[in-house]
């Protein structure tokens, strides 16, 4: 409740621009910050330009989770009740638990979900179930190549919140470390389970990582 | 509170730079002349602004002026003020040119300096908040801003300040709706949270939401087609947007949205099209309070609530065609044999 009252009172001074509000939130801010660390997972912004650059590293995760959530249920329709059936679950599950969690970080603040949802969930879907098209090893080097990408991603935004400040992102550093984390073993599962034996891996892989790519800019911007 | 920059008969006009004032007053021309939109001008101004303060404080302290009278050498010094403040105000952030402005004083709360300062961005909302009591009779248009200023005791010169001209009136007067509103729903919010008041269905809520906002036209709702057209002109249309959308998003907030996908977009849309139309009825209404606005409003909150409803069965249906047919797949598959595990 508090912060909703934040929340409001940030949107009125913006409204108002009165220097003497916005004195007075950042004291709120920073007191607020300190007592109730417990219940946000990112800290109430200072500043437009923070919450803009906080809500892009939301919107692009949340796009990717979502992404990665429609690959793994491609993968599944096509390879589910194949012997890779249950690790593909396994993983997809995980994955449903991370998008989970950042549907409640976007819903709490009121973030922005990226305009291109429909079009990842097309993509994903179409992606996975090609992949698994080509067999057990394709799904894994889709799933190798993927989680590479996603990774590398996760690996960026924490080196740029350590750069920014560490103490203040605490709670989304520890979230990104995690899911950073399980995304590896995923990568680990896929090498694991013949990744490598489908021919044509290595176009493979860099062309789903070039897409990859290509859908975190975009995500970042849209 | 000593008001800065254009006050025609402030303090500025000392003995001790008489001479200067004159100079001033040059510049007075030189920057309430209608500027480009380069935001080189905007630091210009700014430049400006501090240097009269700084100008103000000299003469208060009765030091030597430091520059000689000559209208180049002060030109440079004024030059030199703007560079400074070029390099020190990053942003157009208030906040920061009151933590770079060595005499800003506003955080003092005990109020021992009796000289406060305030941003251009205070003083330009303090003069369009005076203006808006002369809107009625003057429309949306310069001659009510110059009108407000006056009202405060300043120059009606400092029109020069606002780069969108009437453009400029109308969002602040937006600006100042949205922000009461997401008061008055927050406060809601906060009544519902302690429990001292039932929360309202969707629909309701969003109708008493649209028509509390739409009646803080109503005293200027004669005048509204004008600010209406303002607004539509190209330099307008960014920040109008934003506001719009800024309001649609708390509207639909403290209705209890906490969508993360499509539903998102889908959903202010919606309620963008019922406001805009709804506005648009207000502006040619001639019931009394307004009713038939009112009427039309609710007619469209819930053609959204039909559409939601319909669009929810044709989901339900198409996922119950679906699973037939799959049925009628996996049957088929099994009568001729294809179903074998592999």
């Amino acid at each position: 409740m508090q912060t909703a009252a934040l929340r409001v009172f940030c949107h009125w001074s913006q409204s108002n621009s009165t220097a003497m509000i916005r004195q007075c939130l950042k004291c709120r801010a920073l007191t607020l910050q300190q007592s109730s660390r417990a219940y946000g997972v990112i800290p109430p912004p200072r500043d437009s330009e923070e919450k803009e650059m906080v809500h892009r590293m939301l919107r692009v995760d949340h796009a990717g989770e979502y992404g990665a959530n429609r690959i793994y249920a491609g993968q599944m329709a096509v390879l589910g009740r194949s012997k890779t059936g249950p690790f593909i679950q396994e993983m997809w599950d995980q994955e449903k638990k991370h998008l989970e969690k950042f549907n409640e970080i976007l819903a709490e603040n009121r973030v922005r979900p990226t305009a291109l949802l429909p079009f990842w969930n097309i993509a994903g879907f179409v992606l996975g179930a090609s992949s698994a098209l080509l067999g057990k090893e394709g799904a894994m080097a889709c799933t190798v190549a993927v989680e590479e990408s996603i990774t590398e991603h996760y690996n960026n935004q924490i080196r740029t919140l350590m750069e920014k400040d560490p103490e203040r992102y605490t709670e989304l550093l520890q979230v990104i470390k995690e899911f950073r984390d399980d995304e590896m073993e995923h990568h680990d599962t896929g090498l694991e389970h013949d990744a490598e034996n489908v021919p044509g891996y290595w176009l493979l892989k860099n062309a789903i990582q070039l897409g990859c790519k290509a859908a975190i800019y975009i995500s970042q911007r849209i | 509170m000593k008001l800065l920059i254009i006050a025609p008969f402030s303090s500025i006009i000392e003995s001790s730079v008489k001479h200067r004032c004159s100079l001033l007053s040059e510049y007075i021309y030189v920057v309430a002349a209608p500027t480009t939109t380069n935001p080189q001008c905007g630091s210009l101004r700014r430049g400006f602004h501090c240097a009269v303060l700084r100008l103000q404080d000299e003469s208060k302290s009765d030091k030597p002026p430091s520059s000689t009278s000559s209208s180049t050498t002060y030109h440079e010094h004024y030059q030199a003020h703007s560079a400074e403040q070029d390099a020190a105000a990053s942003a157009s952030d208030p906040a920061a040119d009151q933590s770079t402005d060595p005499n800003a004083s506003y955080q003092d709360q005990s109020g021992e300096q009796d000289e406060e300062y305030e941003t251009e961005e205070q003083l330009q909302a303090r003069i369009l908040t005076a203006a808006l009591e002369f809107v009625p009779l003057h429309g949306w248009s310069m001659e009510a801003i110059a009108a407000g200023a006056e009202s405060l005791g300043l120059s009606s010169a400092s029109t020069g300040m606002f780069e969108k001209g009437s453009g400029d009136l109308v969002l602040h007067f937006i600006a100042q709706c949205n922000a009461q509103l997401t008061e008055i729903l927050a406060e809601q919010h906060n009544q519902v949270q302690l429990g001292q008041a039932e929360p309202k269905k969707t629909a309701d809520f969003i109708r008493d939401a649209v028509e509390t906002r739409l009646r803080m036209y109503i005293p200027y709702i004669e005048i509204w087609p004008q600010a209406m057209s303002l607004l539509l002109l190209p330099h307008n249309i960014p920040d109008s947007l934003k506001h719009l959308s800024t309001l649609m998003d708390d509207i639909w907030y403290y209705a209890g949205d906490r969508s993360t996908d499509m539903n998102w977009y889908t959903k202010r849309a919606a309620l963008t099209g019922i406001y805009n139309t709804t506005e648009l009825v207000m502006i040619q209404d001639s019931s009394p309070d307004f009713q038939d606005t009112w009427t039309f409003l609710d007619n469209r909150i819930q053609d959204v609530v039909n559409m939601a409803t319909t669009a929810k069965q044709v989901q339900s249906t198409g996922e119950a065609v679906v699973q037939g047919l799959m049925g009628a797949a996996v049957t088929l598959k099994n009568l001729t044999g294809l179903n074998q595990r592999r």
